[in-house]
């Protein structure tokens, strides 16, 4: 269980994290979106007791987290992580004899379905194949809390499938949380239980993705149409052309209506409306 | 402890580098004249390059592997111990059965210098282990610190201390004392207890430190 309590981090005056309060209690996939600099890698970092916060509580199964914590049950890997310069095969032996409990079977498995050549070192590694071989490392410990940034980094497309479904399976063997920053969205959607959105600093959304899907709609007419239509809903967005109107809602969908086009949202516009940026400027 | 074992399992094999260049230095290095120093005396050299990786190397690798704060600290405090004895054993060796070799010529091991060797050599080979386990904690330390103002301000400390205590009298006999109680000291009980008094002290300084080490 993961509980942070007004949680804020900041460097120097700046504020990365504002007053973050957010309780995962049960085991699932969560995936943390967030645009760049939103605060997600320094999120995932005070949660795994690699970095302190300025003020708050995080806690980790009733464990006080901070960087004084010796072993937090964490494991948290970033994208670009360094690793000794040996062999594949060797690295991943290594983080068997230094993490308890460790997967091998898993980390083995995996290794052969990426097809990661075992004698092959490190430094030598494709950017994609590194964080692979980091993702395993990360999965296959027996952490009860993981904690991935941006692991598809550098996949592709297929490799980036294969990552899905190894995240399921993983979670499939070894039910626990795991949290997935990520900027490929409608990707990762079928994978993941919950979506939590980040933005400058403050959570603006976490809930299920069912919840996205039941909720989260355009609603598109005539501007007076519209208008009454989504009153007193959560409105989340608005975009006008000319005199056709979109707002983009949050909340129980009006009655269909000759006038209006109501459409589901994907979870990449959905993201997009709550984070209220295009191009930089906020709406 | 099997976790703590692989940690120092890789640290004593990521210290490769460290191990090639004392051998170099130990096995190349030369004197001429009537009185020479001992090629044995440059095994020290390993204690002095050791922190460097272990602190600013191997962290970092370590933990990214999974490895605990908690195993590293073990890790690297066990490993100190290991490599302290491995070299104190090399040097007293060549000491013993090197040194003596050209009886013309004088040999100056260090071990002599801080007069340990006048309590038979197995106590000396004892002293310098600890010495040394010493001089490793003391640079793993001061090396954890730098990234912190904290570290700094002990950099300027102790180079502050040299500088003022070296050229004023009362002072140098205060800093040559404190030289003699950790390094120049033939009683050889006192000596350990005091290696081992503030190595266990700066271990517990590099532990704060450690706790407060972010990635």
């Amino acid at each position: 269980m993961i509980e942070l309590k007004q949680v804020t981090k900041q460097y120097g005056q700046a504020a990365v994290l504002k007053n973050i309060t957010l309780s995962i209690d049960a085991p699932g996939i969560y995936c943390l979106l967030g645009r760049n600099g939103a605060g997600k890698t320094t999120l995932l970092k005070s949660i795994a007791g690699y970095q302190n916060i300025t003020s708050g509580t995080i806690q980790v199964d009733g464990k006080p987290i901070a960087t004084s914590t010796l072993d937090p049950g964490v494991s948290y890997i970033e994208n670009f992580a360094k690793h000794f310069n040996l062999p594949v095969r060797k690295l991943l032996r290594i983080a068997s004899q230094v993490n308890p409990d460790y997967d091998v079977a898993f980390a083995s498995d995996m290794m052969e379905r990426f097809e990661l050549d075992g004698k092959k070192k490190f430094n030598h590694l494709s950017l994609g194949m590194k964080t692979m071989v980091s993702t395993i490392i990360c999965l296959a410990s027996s952490k009860e809390v993981i904690l991935l940034d941006e692991p598809v980094l550098g996949f592709d497309a297929i490799m980036r499938v294969e990552f899905y479904d190894m995240l399921a399976e993983s979670f499939q063997k070894h039910p626990r949380i795991i949290i997935v920053s990520t900027h490929i969205i409608e990707e990762i959607a079928k994978t993941i239980q919950k979506l939590i959105v980040l933005d400058k600093g403050s959570i603006r959304f976490f809930d299920t993705l069912q919840s996205v899907e039941a909720k989260a709609f355009g609603v598109s007419g005539l501007q007076k149409d519209v208008e009454a239509a989504t009153r007193g809903l959560h409105i989340i967005g608005r975009e006008a052309v000319g005199g056709l109107v979109t707002c983009y809602i949050f909340d129980t969908p009006p009655a269909p209506a000759a006038s209006l086009e109501i459409c589901p949202l994907s979870l990449q516009d959905f993201f997009i409306q709550m984070v209220g940026h295009k191009g930089g400027a906020a709406r | 402890m099997k976790a703590t074992f692989a940690v120092v399992k890789r640290l004593l094999a990521s210290n490769k580098l460290s191990y090639i260049l004392t051998a170099i230095v130990v096995l190349c290095a030369t004197s001429s004249g009537d009185v020479v120093l001992s090629n044995g005396n440059y095994t020290w050299l390993l204690a002095v390059l050791t922190p460097f990786f272990f602190v600013c190397y191997d962290f970092t690798k370590l933990m990214h592997l999974g490895a605990s704060k908690k195993d590293y600290f073990i890790g690297c405090l066990i490993s100190y111990g290991i490599l302290s004895f491995g070299i104190s054993l090399v040097n007293t060796a060549i000491h013993l059965l090197i040194d003596p070799i050209d009886p013309t010529r004088t040999v100056i091991n260090l071990m002599d210098v801080c007069r340990w060797t006048e309590n038979g050599i197995i106590a000396a080979g004892f002293q310098q282990m600890f010495f040394l386990l010493l001089v490793m904690v003391f640079l793993h330390v001061l090396l954890s610190m730098q990234p912190h103002w904290y570290g700094w301000l002990t950099d300027a400390v102790i180079a502050a201390v040299i500088c003022i205590f070296t050229p004023i009298a009362p002072l140098r006999g205060i800093l040559s004392g404190f030289f003699r109680l950790i390094m120049l000291n033939s009683n050889a009980i006192a000596h350990i207890g005091i290696c081992l008094l503030l190595s266990a002290v700066l271990a517990l300084g590099g532990l704060a430190v450690l706790k407060r080490k972010t990635l």
